[in-house]
């Protein structure tokens, strides 16, 4: 089925499960049914289950469009909740992506006591406001039927089980893995990693080797044969409850505490004196009190001090930090203040998530999904300019690419006599940059800009600008 | 009638469903295995005639 008003747009990540589709309409975020999946949300609006996972905050806000408009092909028309700003599975940290699988494993447990399940137990189907997960994959719920075995176990354990196993047991960021495969990471890929005395972990020797192994051994078995067998055998509901019992409780003993790591101490280790510190603090609240932004992005948000005060402005924040381990920080502290505006993201802006999936569309591209009216670079650009050796010129590019035009870009320049300057230079050959000078930062931002306001920090090595990006 | 997905769940991912479901659920996989055993020694005689 296809939607036939020129004014719809088809989200491009919503044709697996053909029995319904969302798209966007006016600003909308609307999802259609089929006749039969109407029917199934028919029977989901009527359950108390569902009205009470809404009232909880834990499933993304949807009603019915009544009457069902006309000019749509659709039986029934869901209108969602605008979520503020789309992420994937692999800018997670470790502990967003287990409170993700736990947030499913609960949704689904909730859902087969009242007589439904999940067609689907995939990572994708989970968003956030701020700091606290959010099932958004209305259209994934149905009746249960008896004897039947979860059909989202496989997903689960593809996207959110495996993930959490190598994080937890192997100490193995999973955001590559996750990012290089859109259906996650399959068993037997699994058990070459954990092999040998690693099959004696929690959660692996089943989920990972016999399961890995069932998988080999049937094959060619077709999924309606093996259904029947195992009805006929005496599969019951009671035992996909115990499945999803046993998953939360593996799940639950994935906690892998964040360890130290490079960036974590670096608010405290990057020499920032009391009056520099201050002085940066106010800079931003100002320009974010000027601005109110809808959407504020702070690029390189360490440990989200400067987002925390960019959201006592911006109705959102998405605080970005290529540390997973520092992000795991943040998320924990937010998570447990129970913010709800500030979104934590894993990403090394030096490489941000590409479009992926079908078409290189299915997964937006960051850039696509996070233009601001405010972005924060503080104490990035020479990371990205020195570090990694990109162009200054590039590096606002990026800067202004995600800068909604007309909105706001404060960013700091780090004069290349600062003592972390000197640091990231002495690790390259003289004379590589010469054009890192404060001069030429200027020029290149007043070539997409206005520059509303100039700041030297006491130390006198580094600069802050307020620019304001053409539209 | 047995109702297809729109996911493929996987017949491997299936079967495994039993055995982490605790004791019942390992029972249901002894008799799921048993019952195939005994199909295929029930077809053995024919599929050499």
């Amino acid at each position: 089925m296809s939607v036939s008003d020129a004014a719809a747009r088809v989200e491009p990540g919503s044709f697996r499960d053909p029995g319904n589709r969302v798209f966007h309409r006016r600003g909308e975020v609307l999802r259609g049914l089929d006749e039969r999946s109407a029917g199934d949300w028919r029977a989901l609006a009527a359950s108390d289950f569902f009205r009470d996972l809404l009232d909880a905050g834990k499933l993304c806000g949807t009603e019915e469009l009544v009457p069902t408009p006309v000019d749509l092909p659709w039986a029934a028309v869901l209108r969602h909740e605008r979520i503020p700003v789309v992420s994937h599975p692999y800018e997670w940290s470790g502990g967003m992506l287990r409170d993700a699988a736990l947030l499913h494993l609960e949704i689904l447990r909730s859902a087969l006591v009242a007589g439904f399940t999940t067609k689907d137990g995939s990572a994708y189907n989970l968003q956030w406001r701020g700091a606290s997960p959010v099932f958004i994959d209305v259209g994934s719920f149905e009746p249960a039927r008896d004897g039947e075995p979860w059909a989202g176990y496989r997903q689960f354990c593809q996207t959110l089980l495996y993930p959490l196993l190598l994080q937890a047991h192997l100490g193995l960021d999973f955001q590559p893995w996750l990012r290089a495969r859109i259906d996650g990471i399959e068993p037997d890929q699994m058990r070459r990693l954990f092999s040998g005395a690693r099959r004696r972990h929690a959660g692996v020797l089943t989920h990972v080797h016999l399961h890995g192994a069932l998988q080999a051994r049937h094959a060619q078995a077709s999924t309606s044969d093996v259904r029947a067998q195992l009805r006929d055998a005496g599969y019951s509901r009671e035992l996909v409850l115990a499945t999803a019992r046993g998953l939360e409780k593996l799940v639950r003993r994935l906690d892998a505490r964040p360890g130290p790591s490079h960036w974590s101490d670096y608010q405290r280790t990057c020499a920032y004196s009391v009056p520099d510190r201050s002085t940066k603090e106010s800079f931003v609240d100002r320009a974010a009190a000027v601005t109110m932004p809808g959407l504020a992005l702070d690029l390189g948000a360490n440990d989200g001090r400067y987002a925390r005060i960019a959201a006592r402005h911006a109705e959102y924040v998405v605080a970005v930090e290529q540390d997973p381990t520092v992000v795991d920080v943040l998320y924990r502290a937010l998570r447990d203040e129970g913010e709800r505006r500030i979104l934590p993201l894993v990403m090394d802006l030096a490489d941000p998530s590409p479009g992926g999936g079908w078409r290189s569309v299915e997964r937006a591209a960051f850039a696509d999904r996070a233009r601001s009216d405010l972005v924060l670079a503080l104490a990035l650009v020479h990371h990205l300019a020195i570090g990694r050796n990109v162009p200054l010129d590039a590096v606002l590019d990026q800067f202004a690419t995600l800068t909604t035009p007309g909105g706001t870009l404060v960013v700091e320049f780090v004069h290349p006599e600062d003592p972390m300057a000197r640091r990231l230079l002495a690790n390259k050959p003289d004379g590589l940059f010469p054009d890192y000078r404060r001069e030429a930062f200027e020029a290149l931002l007043v070539a997409r800009g206005r520059i509303v306001r100039r700041v030297e920090l006491p130390s006198g090595t580094r600069t802050l600008y307020q620019v304001v990006i053409r539209g | 009638m047995t109702h297809l997905a729109y996911l493929d769940a996987g017949s491997g991912s299936l079967i495994v469903q039993a055995v982490v479901g605790g004791v019942a659920g390992a029972a249901v996989a002894v008799k799921l295995y048993w019952r195939r055993l005994m199909a295929r020694f029930r077809r053995q005689p024919t599929d050499r005639s």
